[in-house]
């Protein structure tokens, strides 16, 4: 009894160490998600000294709102676009800097195109507004080959903002794929390639037959990934357009973010992250699942 | 079945040369294989053979055609890999029918042809597994049956049985031997084991760095090697190879005399590399007839149907066989009897057979 | 046992604060001012106000001023908030709405302040809910910056000061090669998408238009109505810089640093960036072009306290030492504006350059209109105006529609 109580103590030793920092760590998880969610059940709150309980008043009016549906569906345009852009891009060049070169240029390459990571979203945005500005070095490029006869404003016309928005969030985001799938193709044995290549398969075959399969659990985990950060991708898309030109490009972050912050409706902006938590959370299932189907 | 002639073949990484001018003349059927130890640039050679290396100089002719510039599908040749290289993410059929796939073969032709080579290899049960689901020797089997439904000019095989275990690699042994019976196909196969070596080969090419040391028959390699290399490369327990001068009447082997020929050029007094085989040094009970000489027996291992007798000669540690009933002391000296006919006589200074 | 050892704790330390909470204050003073000054004026400022009250000390708290808004009302939300806050006109009404703000009059009417009310431009401290809410620190009109080089290579020898001339001047300009522009409209919807407030409404003024009947919305109304027409007809002629919908305000004075643009509807303060960033423009500053009216939008950087500070008075002390004709002089002379102490006047003209002596001679002539601080959803509004004028300027709808659009949802906003 008393040998058990001590070896309790023993065993129990290292998780009281770990106890303030679990606490903190649980506290400053569960404090805003506790709090988003009762923000979410009042008329207003913050700039409401005394705010009334509404039950789900908020989110009969988000689901009756057009603005919410629009945001919703440039939500899955603007995480569906990326997400391809980034798994094709990142493949692509992932295949590339992998290829048989001179080892100084390949780590030459390699490094060079991991750089759209480590700027920040504010850097990105602006950069990419010069350059896709009417008389930025895109539309002097497209003229000058012919490709089109005037300027086009492409951050600035409906029609073109979310492709826009889809090729600076594709240039931000490929290289974590791009170095996701490098480490992935480099656990691909080279004989498996030998013994494709005798077995007649030409680039294309090799990559269909031997690669990608090698690949598919990293690519699944990856694209999950990547999709639940996209989903909720804010700075990028605020900084780049700000939901604009009218409301274009506005996705469901920047929704959230201008019913609290430019329109002071914390209460609505809560009930939109709620829904957005909720869509995330189910991503966030399927991505443990598959990951602890890999183990 | 055809012919593969590999002339002045030259291997270079950068400046180090990995080949030096390899000649190896391989006839339509002949099963060779190239052996030798880790680096001597045998997997090298097989590799320009399947196109999976640039060829830095020299020619290889597959059949008629050189085939220095054709990629490795043009060349009809079929490969099995060292780690089987199994595609893990198709069925056993598909890997098999990969290759025949690709080349638009009918679909009703490729499983007729799959069909029958895993009847061959007694894979038809397992068609529909994936490689992971495998064991060991089934997984080699796929891999010989990926080579085999291609129906190839020349078969390919590096190293195919060094991650199999010691009783399956006898079996797939005798079954690769079987296959080449049955299908008389050309055959160049890459081992560092001179068990498979001797077992398989119609002609052995003894390989050490990047040059061709010796190439023969199984037989004239073994009886008849024409340097030190090969001599102690082939056989186990190897040969034994010990350095002594040459008396009037034989050669003193550290203290002892032993009566025997020398060959003509060898006068009294020069240093010569003698080189005898365990299975020719007995008892002298066992072996009368033989140049006998006392010698100190430290230790005799059993192992089953003979016993290694291990004793020393002046500095020398050598190695005796008798059988496995023999009853022989450790510790004490015994008269043993070399079967001086079957020594070999070798130039301590070029290592080349004295003859 | 901890319990009681905590108590220990906490008595020791209130004892050991107690003297210095009697005596000295710590304010703090969140506004973006800072961030735009470059050479440490701020910090300057604060030394020499804490050498003076040795019993106050000042916490500059600086932030980019897209930042200051959102903060200061979150910062209230939950207690965290400064005592003295750099405000813009703008944020009024929401700001008292939230209940941010604490009235002034009391301090105002001190007898031993070190300026007089009379002496502060008007426009910050015009009572709202029968109270001042805001003083001046600084002011400057909303003008037009001009690239006069520009407007010779296009045919004229003086700037534009009508209507009609801008649109001329603007076309002839954009005519003259790839890449120049007469005018450019920075409607981008990117934060805080306040375009129409920085160009449409000094032209609106400049025409005797309004968009606000008292405190309710008015924006449907005809002067509203032919300034739109005005930027409409402007943009079929090519005036104005392509891109207007991607276009942001700093793009905007970028563009004309640049010298791409030949005109430049913005706050007189730019006028410092311009000569400092590009000292070979052949620049002129003059009064945004008018179309009947003799009238401009004005704009400054105002102060205010919150209703939340402990510390008032140490709050307006600081404020009181901010607005005396001196100090003034000096804040105004670093922000190149003019001051919210007309009395300091004399001593920001001392010295002065060229294009602070236009604005103030703009200041002094023209009449100044101040809307914002009165509208209900100021920010809110922003967006909408820039989404509208964005779709009108597309082709998609006609002035009349936009204006009544934005009416709509502008009222809709405002509840």
């Amino acid at each position: 009894m008393t040998s058990t109580i001590r070896q309790m103590t023993t065993r129990g030793t290292p998780y009281l160490f770990l106890l303030p920092g679990l606490v903190i760590l649980g506290a400053l998880l569960s404090v805003p998600l506790y709090k988003v969610v009762e923000y979410s059940l009042y008329d207003n709150v913050i700039v409401e000294r005394n705010p009334t309980f509404v039950g789900l008043d908020n989110y009969t009016t988000l689901l009756t709102d057009p603005g919410y549906w629009s945001a919703g569906f440039n939500t899955i345009v603007f995480t569906v676009g990326s997400v391809l852009g980034h798994m094709i891009v990142g493949i692509g060049l992932a295949l590339l800097v992998n290829a048989d070169i001179a080892p100084r240029a390949r780590t030459f390459f390699r490094s060079m195109l991991v750089l759209p990571w480590i700027f920040t979203a504010v850097v990105v945005a602006l950069n990419w507004q010069l350059l896709l500005n009417p008389f930025g070095l895109i539309n002097y490029m497209l003229q000058w080959l012919g490709l089109t006869s005037e300027p086009l404003d492409w951050l600035g016309d409906p029609d073109l903002a979310m492709w826009s928005l889809l090729l600076i969030s594709t240039w931000r985001g490929y290289p974590f794929i791009m170095v996701s799938f490098l480490s992935g193709l480099q656990t691909v044995p080279r004989e498996l390639y030998e013994a494709a290549e005798i077995d007649g398969a030409g680039f294309w075959h090799k990559f269909w037959h031997v690669t990608l399969p090698q690949l598919k659990p990293v690519i699944f985990g990856v694209a999950l990934l990547d999709l639940i950060w996209t989903f909720q991708l804010f700075p990028l898309v605020w900084l780049s357009t700000g939901g604009g030109p009218g409301r274009a490009t506005e996705v469901l972050s920047t929704l959230t973010f201008r019913l609290a912050f430019v329109d002071f409706q914390f209460a609505q902006a809560a009930t939109v992250a709620v829904s957005i938590l909720i869509i995330s959370a189910a991503f966030t299932l399927l991505y443990l699942r598959n990951e602890s189907r890999r183990l | 079945m055809s012919r593969i002639e590999i002339r002045n073949l030259v291997k270079m990484y950068g400046a180090h040369q990995a080949l030096h001018g390899i000649d190896i003349s391989i006839q339509p059927g002949e099963f060779c294989v190239l052996v030798g130890p880790s680096g001597c640039g045998k997997s090298t050679t097989l590799r320009m053979v399947a196109g999976l290396e640039t060829i830095s100089g020299g020619e290889i002719a597959i059949g008629d055609r050189v085939v220095n510039g054709l990629r490795p599908k043009e060349r009809g040749i079929a490969m099995v890999f060292q780690n089987y290289a199994l595609y893990p993410s198709k069925t056993v059929y598909n890997n098999m029918a990969f290759s025949l796939q690709l080349s638009r073969m009918p679909k009703p032709e490729i499983e007729r042809r799959v069909s029958e080579v895993a009847d061959i290899l007694e894979l038809t049960p397992l068609l529909e597994r994936k490689p992971g689901a495998l064991s060991g020797g089934q997984r080699q089997r796929v891999a010989m049956g990926r080579a085999i439904v291609r129906d190839p000019e020349v078969f390919l095989f590096d190293e195919p049985l060094s991650n199999l275990d010691a009783k399956l690699r006898g079996q797939m042994r005798a079954e690769i031997k079987r296959l080449h019976q049955r299908l008389q196909n050309t055959i160049i196969y890459v081992t560092h084991d001179q068990v498979e070596a001797m077992t398989l080969a119609d002609r052995i090419v003894i390989m050490r760095d990047g040059r061709i040391e010796q190439q023969g028959t199984p037989d004239a390699i073994f009886h008849d090697p024409d340097t030190v290399f090969v001599a102690g490369f082939m056989g186990s327990p190897p040969m034994n190879l010990v350095e002594c001068m040459v008396t009037p009447t034989g050669l003193r082997l550290g203290d002892s005399e032993i009566a025997c020929q020398t060959p003509p050029g060898l006068r009294s007094g020069a240093r010569v590399i003698c080189g005898i085989r365990p299975d020719d040094i007995r008892p002298a009970e066992d072996l009368p007839g033989g140049a006998t000489a006392t010698l100190p027996v430290d230790l005799i291992e059993q192992l089953g149907t003979e016993k290694l007798v291990h004793f020393r000669a002046g500095d020398h540690a050598m190695i005796g066989k008798t059988g496995g009933r023999a009853n022989l002391a450790e510790g004490r000296p015994h008269p043993l009897s070399f079967d001086m006919a079957h020594a070999y006589f070798f130039d301590p200074e070029t290592e080349k057979r004295i003859r | 046992m901890i319990k009681r050892r905590f108590t220990a704790w906490a008595l020791a330390a209130a004892t050991a604060l107690t003297p210095i909470a009697g005596q000295a204050a710590e304010i703090e003073w969140l506004q973006w001012f800072a961030a735009e000054n470059t050479d440490g004026f701020y910090d300057e400022l604060v030394a020499d106000f804490e050498a003076q009250h040795p019993d106050i000390t000042v916490k500059l708290v600086t932030q980019p001023f897209g930042k200051v808004r959102e903060s200061i009302v979150t910062d209230n939300a939950i207690g965290v908030g400064s005592d003295v806050l750099g405000l813009n006109m703008p944020w009024t009404k929401e700001f008292l709405d939230i209940g941010i703000l604490a009235p002034l009059d009391a301090y105002l009417a001190r007898d031993d302040n070190s300026f007089a009310t009379s002496d502060l431009v008007e426009a910050p401290i015009g009572k709202i809910d029968g109270h001042t809410w805001m003083v001046p620190l600084n002011a400057f009109p909303f003008v037009m910056h001009v690239n006069m080089e520009l407007v010779r290579r296009a045919g004229f020898d003086a700037p534009p000061a009508t209507w009609e001339e801008l649109a001329a001047q603007a076309k002839a300009i954009s005519a003259l090669e790839d890449g120049t522009s007469g005018i450019g409209m920075p409607f981008s919807s990117q934060p805080p998408s306040n375009g129409p407030i920085l160009t449409f409404l000094p032209l609106l003024y400049a025409h005797g238009g309004r968009i606000m009947d008292g405190t309710t919305p008015d924006f449907d109304n005809p002067k509203v109505v032919a300034t739109l027409q005005f930027l409409m007809e402007m943009q079929d002629a090519g005036a104005l810089a392509p891109g207007a919908a991607s276009r942001t305000g700093g793009v905007d004075l970028e563009e004309f640093i640049a010298g791409r643009t030949g005109f430049l509807i913005s706050p007189g303060v730019h006028s410092s960036s311009i000569t400092s960033r590009n000292p070979d423009l052949d620049y002129a500053l003059v009064r945004v072009p008018t179309n009947g009216e003799a009238a401009y939008r004005v704009h400054g950087w105002e102060i205010g306290i919150a209703a939340d500070s402990d510390e008032k008075e140490a709050a307006w002390t600081f404020v009181n030492y901010l607005l005396s004709p001196e100090v003034n002089a000096r804040a105004a002379k670093a922000a190149n504006a003019l001051p919210g102490n007309l009395k300091a006047l004399d001593a920001v003209r001392e010295g002065a350059d060229e294009s602070l002596v236009r604005q103030m001679e703009i200041l002094e002539g023209d009449t100044p209109v101040e809307e914002m601080r009165q509208s209900p959803k100021a920010a809110a509004s922003w967006s909408v105006m820039t989404e509208e004028i964005q779709a009108m300027l597309r082709g998609d709808q006609t002035p009349e529609e936009t204006a009544a659009a934005v009416q709509a949802r502008w009222m809709d906003l405002a509840g």
